[in-house]
């Protein structure tokens, strides 16, 4: 190895400094920590930030030294003086000790006061503190959710109103999820036996996106949500119409379509409210016209993903819980005109 | 050669007493007396002991976290441990650990017959001991099953997991009694202080299990 | 005793009766029933190696599922798979039996001046049993049972309602089964550093490489025993209908986490703490100066350890645990780094006012050292319990732990074969391949594990077979499979290096190195017995003391301490290591073989649900044991 070569070594140990700077600044989905959208998730957001740099500091500082053994290199002959085997001890000591223990100790303080200072963001917000409560239940491999006061059930599409406090109570039907929407703020698990609260804030109205955490079997890859931040009034409105039984069908079309859901294989993990169906296992579809995605956000909430959907489900979300559905062509079309009818 | 010649201690090689030297109990004793500290063999069950600890650790562990976290200890519908006789027997097997010290010194001093006689003797009482917890652990059985509830999980168990315990201790005191029959040499003698050890560890951790699982009738 | 030894022979005559006492069987009968810790040490070398390719084959597979956006590469179920024997491999069946099995069995007791572990016949144990361990894995893995619930398998996932195949009962088992080789291994490293050291070789003349197995040996003995616990446990719930996790039955989902985590935070260390040992011998030897700040160093390499095991609920900081556990565990999480940052700058100082010469080894500890302070920092960042609790689960945490696990334990692993596998062959590795491979696999791991932050950050959770596009993943993930497939082309390049070297390398001499211990004071590869002469020891970097080095040979020309009238070794004093005793070593023995196949057949029989011929199985084990100590050492 040249000379030359190891100059520019040392210095591409550097090349993800200005990767990371430009990767975060501007990319990024509808699913980015550090694209925050509440008071909570720009906390979290500037508390990274500022420990990012202080870890590049850190880090620059650990690669200053291994630099400057680089440029003493080779400066003494073999074997090791026996008169000094400890040649710089004093000052070593003084490293360590100054910079090991001393300027550790500073930091990770400082890093433990900032933090536990801050735990109150992302604490389960205090009792009666918040206007709204949503309950969400983690199932494999969907979302519950429910409105307490109201009748409104429904699944993977959260709305709430901007800018107000809503306290979330998750849970799960089986294993432990994690109720993650980074924007707004931190994750929380669900755990059996347990019900778990956390602050749901946004800043401005938008579609923030979020996704299971923790690992719950097969389609944990997909189980994800939404959460729709509405104007107030937009959310009344919402939650009004949610809260209502199913809508009667209103053709030939959808009445058979109907027929066939109450008494075919649907009605049986299903729930219409105002109608015979109140299946439990999977998704209330009293209102499933008004979501925009199925499959806990696998695809679209459109009419060819619908029937895909409900003919090979296992194709789109294999082991998911609900079967393919045998239907014939006909059946098909009426069910698709009843469902597409349920606003 | 000069005795201080070699190492730290100012031993020379010839002074250090080796353990192949001993093919007797009178030889045996006397280079135990003249070596520093416990045996590897000791080591090498002090890690045992202490590992196994750590096991019963956990379970003990686990018992009081289902304990804090379940409203009421036992649950409705299992019934409490008996007190009374449990705490007598385990107190009978504590007192096992006198005569398998005193095998232990008696074999450190070449006393091959009373080794074996206190051996015999602990060996008695642990096999009441033990027969008697089997009756016993037949007989809760019919009452309630680890299958219950976690109460039941947990306190099975633990009291498995120490009879457990308390059967290799017995296989072991056999097989040293079977091994004392034709005579003391180096490695019995290690053998035997070594088991004495392990008897001490399971007496004090079966104190500790019943200990626990009594206290759900305290 | 005194007056039954022969008259001083000749030094040559000594040394061939060593040799002929400590010779071990020809061939493979030899192999299989060796006790010698340099072969068992090469045995859990190449077995953990070839785990380590099947671990590797599992990542690549995992990462070119996630190449692109919607990939169907391999099934969910396949992945999942893939993704829970990657971890287990890595952590259990490569990065803690390369360290301990192969690099402490075969340096330690070279490095205390031992002829052997204190315990050989137990030492063959634990790799028999190892072996067994991992073959019951791999059986799993190829009939497509293999453990499906993550490398910590969370409960009620990993119960028999959400799991009922065999899948967890071979996780449950052969985790019990592999614990069983660790805690052997690990007493008989404690039995060893305590008793078996040269006389004269105090505790504070021991070497830090001895310090850093001596801290993870007892993190291991302390740590299995919550996981065996908890595996017992959890194959009683699947298996026996007990109740410990099911809440409905008053049991608690989060036990099975917390006692998971009281042995996976220590293990966390345990991983790490061999490594650092491995980098405090290698960088003395290049840089020609004692490691700088010693007592400090071996002290926190001790205390990384025990600080480790009060820092394991930080794992769950989203479980929802009451604020005051929450900032309890925060608060031991920052006063564990400060054992970490002493060592660092310790290393650091003493590449500074040492005379580095960056060798191959060299390069790896100083890339050691590098991914270890950025994995380090990260994990300065998860104590601050808001943002661990945004990025826990994401990709932010595989970066973490990669950097650590990757950069910290294993780079160390490659340093370590590089110094020391002139030694073990006696031949010269090839210098600028050797740090061309360096530099592939530095690059190769940061394009692979540095992106995990960036999609980490931007939302992506950890465990998932395929994503959609659309979330800004797409590109990191790209640059992360790209860069996994240069790694594995760096370590192909480290491997052929060494294999090419083994026929065509220099000759490497007792000591290429000018190294500080005393492995480099005899022939490469080390004679069957060691030492031909128990050395006489005054520091930790013995072979530097050339006085004592010259008394060595004036000693053997004497005939003193040679102790070749049986197959002996020296017995000390725990800490002052004063002479005490000398005892016979046990050779070669076809029981270890035979008792860990009987532990074997047991475990086999338990994953097949036959209890009853469990039992049988346990009383034929039980049998074999009788039969070991049928014959004792001093009238063999």
């Amino acid at each position: 190895m040249t000379r030359r070569d190891r100059g520019t070594s040392f210095a591409r140990r550097l090349w993800p400094l200005p990767v990371a700077v430009l990767a975060l600044a501007g990319c990024g989905g509808p699913q980015n920590a550090l694209d925050p959208h509440s008071h909570p998730a720009h906390d979290i957001a500037n508390l990274f930030w500022w420990m990012t740099g202080g870890a590049f500091v850190g880090l620059g500082l650990v690669v200053g030294l291994l630099v400057l053994s680089w440029l003493r290199r080779d400066t003494r002959g073999l074997p090791p003086d026996p008169d000094d085997p400890h040649p710089g001890e004093k000052a070593g000591w003084t490293v360590v000790v100054g910079l090991g223990v001393g300027l550790a100790l500073a930091t990770v303080i400082a890093v433990f006061v900032v933090s536990a200072q801050m735990l109150k963001v992302t604490q389960a917000p205090a009792a009666s503190s918040t206007a709204l409560t949503i309950q969400v239940v983690g199932h494999q491999w969907w979302w519950e959710i429910r409105y307490p006061g109201t009748t409104a059930v429904t699944a993977n599409e959260l709305h709430i109103p901007v800018g107000t406090r809503v306290n979330l109570v998750v849970g799960t039907a089986d294993v432990i999820h994690s109720f993650w929407v980074p924007e707004l703020n931190r994750k929380i698990d669900t755990i059996p036996g347990k019900k778990n609260r956390i602050l749901l804030y946004a800043d401005a109205p938008g579609v923030y996106r979020g996704e299971c955490a923790e690992y719950c079997g097969l389609q944990h890859a997909h189980m994800s949500l939404k959460v729709f931040a509405q104007p107030p009034a937009q959310f009344r409105a919402w939650l009004a119409n949610e809260a209502k039984p199913a809508r009667a069908p209103t053709t030939a079309l959808q009445r058979k379509g109907e027929q066939v859901v109450l008494n075919g294989p649907c009605s049986s993990c299903h729930t219409l409210r105002g109608t015979s169906a109140s299946g439990y296992l999977g998704p209330d579809l009293t209102h499933l016209a008004g979501r925009t995605t199925l499959g806990a956000v696998t695809i679209p909430n459109r009419k060819g993903y619908l029937g895909g959907w409900i003919l090979d489900s296992q194709h789109v979300k294999p082991g998911n819980e609900m079967p393919d559905v045998d239907l014939t062509g006909p059946q098909l079309q009426a069910v698709l005109a009843y469902l597409e009818s349920l606003k | 050669m000069s005795a201080s010649d070699y190492v730290a201690g100012g031993k020379s090689e010839r002074l250090v007493p080796r353990t192949t030297d001993a093919r007797n109990a009178r030889e045996a004793s006397a280079l135990a007396r003249r070596r520093h500290g416990p045996s590897p063999a000791m080591w090498g069950m002090a890690m045992l002991v202490a590992t196994e600890a750590t096991l019963f650790g956990a379970f003990i562990g686990t018992y009081y976290y289902l304990r804090f976290k379940s409203p009421q200890w036992p649950p409705v519908g299992t019934p409490e441990p008996r007190v009374v006789v449990p705490l007598i027997l385990v107190g009978v097997l504590a007192t096992t650990s006198v005569p398998m010290q005193l095998a232990a010194f008696a074999a450190r001093a070449g006393r091959l017959a009373a080794t074996r006689a206190f051996l015999a003797l602990a060996l008695v009482v642990q096999c009441g001991y033990f027969a008697y917890e089997i009756h016993d652990l037949v007989d809760q059985l019919h009452r309630s099953q680890p299958q219950d509830n976690a109460y039941s999980s947990i306190y099975y168990m633990l009291l498995g997991a120490d009879h457990a315990h308390v059967a290799v201790g017995l296989l072991l005191n056999l097989w040293l009694l079977g091994k004392l029959t034709t005579g003391l040499t180096m490695y019995r003698l290690n053998a035997t202080q070594v088991i004495a050890f392990y008897w001490h560890a399971v007496n004090l951790l079966t104190l500790l299990v019943i200990g626990t699982l009594l206290s759900a009738s305290v | 005793m005194s007056a039954t030894l022969p008259p001083p022979a000749p030094a040559e005559e000594m040394v061939e009766r060593l040799e002929r006492m400590w010779q071990s069987r020809p061939g493979v009968i030899g192999w299989l029933m060796t006790t010698d810790h340099k072969r068992v040490g090469l045995l859990y070398f190449w077995t953990t190696l070839a785990l380590f390719g099947a671990g590797g084959v599992e990542a690549l597979l995992v990462r070119t599922q996630l190449i692109r956006p919607d990939n169907h590469l391999v099934s969910p179920s396949t992945y999942d798979e893939l993704f829970t024997v990657h971890g287990m491999t890595m952590i259990f069946f490569f990065i803690i039996p390369m360290t301990t099995g192969a690099f402490g069995n075969y340096l330690l007791p070279l490095m205390i001046g031992a002829r052997d572990m204190a315990f050989p016949r137990m030492n063959a144990l634990s790799f028999w049993v190892f072996l067994g361990s991992a073959i019951f894995l791999y059986v799993s893995l190829f009939m497509g049972l293999a453990p499906n619930a993550g490398w910590f398998d969370y409960v009620p996932l990993a119960s028999r309602k959400f799991d009922p195949g065999p899948n967890i009962d071979f996780y449950c088992l052969a985790i019990i089964f592999n614990s069983i080789a660790s805690t052997l291994t690990v007493a008989n490293f404690i039995t060893t550093i305590f008793k078996l050291r040269a006389p004269g070789m105090s505790f504070n003349r021991m070497p830090l490489f001895c310090f850093a197995f001596l801290a993870a040996s007892f993190g291991l003995l302390f740590a299995l025993p919550p996981l065996t616990a908890d595996t017992v446990f959890l194959f009683a719930d699947r298996n026996l209908g007990f109740h410990f996790f099911d809440a409905a039955h008053g049991g608690a989902a989060l036990l099975w986490q917390h006692l998971f985590w009281i042995f996976g935070h220590p293990e966390v260390y345990i991983l790490i703490v061999p490594a650092f040992g491995i980098a405090t011998e290698i960088i003395p030897a290049f840089t020609q100066r004692r490691v700088v700040a010693f007592p400090l160093v071996a002290i926190a390499e001790l205390l990384v350890v025990f600080i480790g095991f009060g820092v394991w609920a930080h794992h769950m900081f989203a479980v929802g645990m009451p604020t005051i556990v929450v900032v309890f565990f925060s608060a031991a999480t920052a006063v564990v780094v400060v054992p970490s940052t002493i060592q660092v700058f310790a290393w650091c100082m003493t590449f500074v006012t040492g005379n580095a010469r960056f060798k191959t080894p060299l390069l790896f500890i100083a890339g050691f050292i590098f991914m270890f302070v950025a994995g380090g920092l990260t994990g300065i960042m998860f104590l601050a319990v808001p943002f661990d609790q945004q990025v826990t689960d994401t990709y932010f945490v595989v970066a973490h732990f990669h950097y650590i696990i990757f950069g910290a334990a294993v780079f160390p692993i490659f340093g370590g074969i590089y110094f020391w596998v002139p030694k073990v062959t006696g031949k010269l590795y090839f210098e600028l391949p050797g740090q061309i491979s360096f530099w592939i696999i530095f690059l190769g791991t940061n394009l692979l594990f540095f992106p995990m932050h960036l999609v980490g950050l931007e939302g992506m959770p950890r465990r998932i077979y395929t994503y959609p596009s659309g979330l800004g993943w797409s590109s990191t993930n790209l640059a992360e499979t790209i860069g996994a497939y240069v790694t594995g082309v760096g370590i192909l390049l480290l491997f052929a290096n060494l294999v090419w070297s083994y026929f065509r390398g220099a000759p490497a001499g007792p000591d290429p190195w000018h190294g500080a211990t005393l492995e480099w004071t005899i022939s490469s590869p080390p004679p069957e017995y060691n030492f031909a002469v128990i050395p006489k020891v005054s520091s930790a970097y013995a072979n530097w003391d050339v006085a004592d080095r010259e008394e060595d040979r004036r000693k053997l020309a004497a005939g003193a301490l040679v102790l070749e009238q049986g197959h002996e070794q020296p017995v000390s004093s725990p800490i002052d290591g004063w002479f005490s005793e000398i005892v016979e070593m046990p050779h070669d023995s076809p029981w270890p073989i035979l008792l860990a196949l009987a532990l074997s057949l047991v475990f086999t029989c338990l994953v097949i649900h036959k209890y009853v011929v469990a039992g049988v199985m346990v009383v034929l084990l039980g049998l074999v044991l009788a039969g070991w100590h049928n014959a004792e050492p001093e009238t063999q």
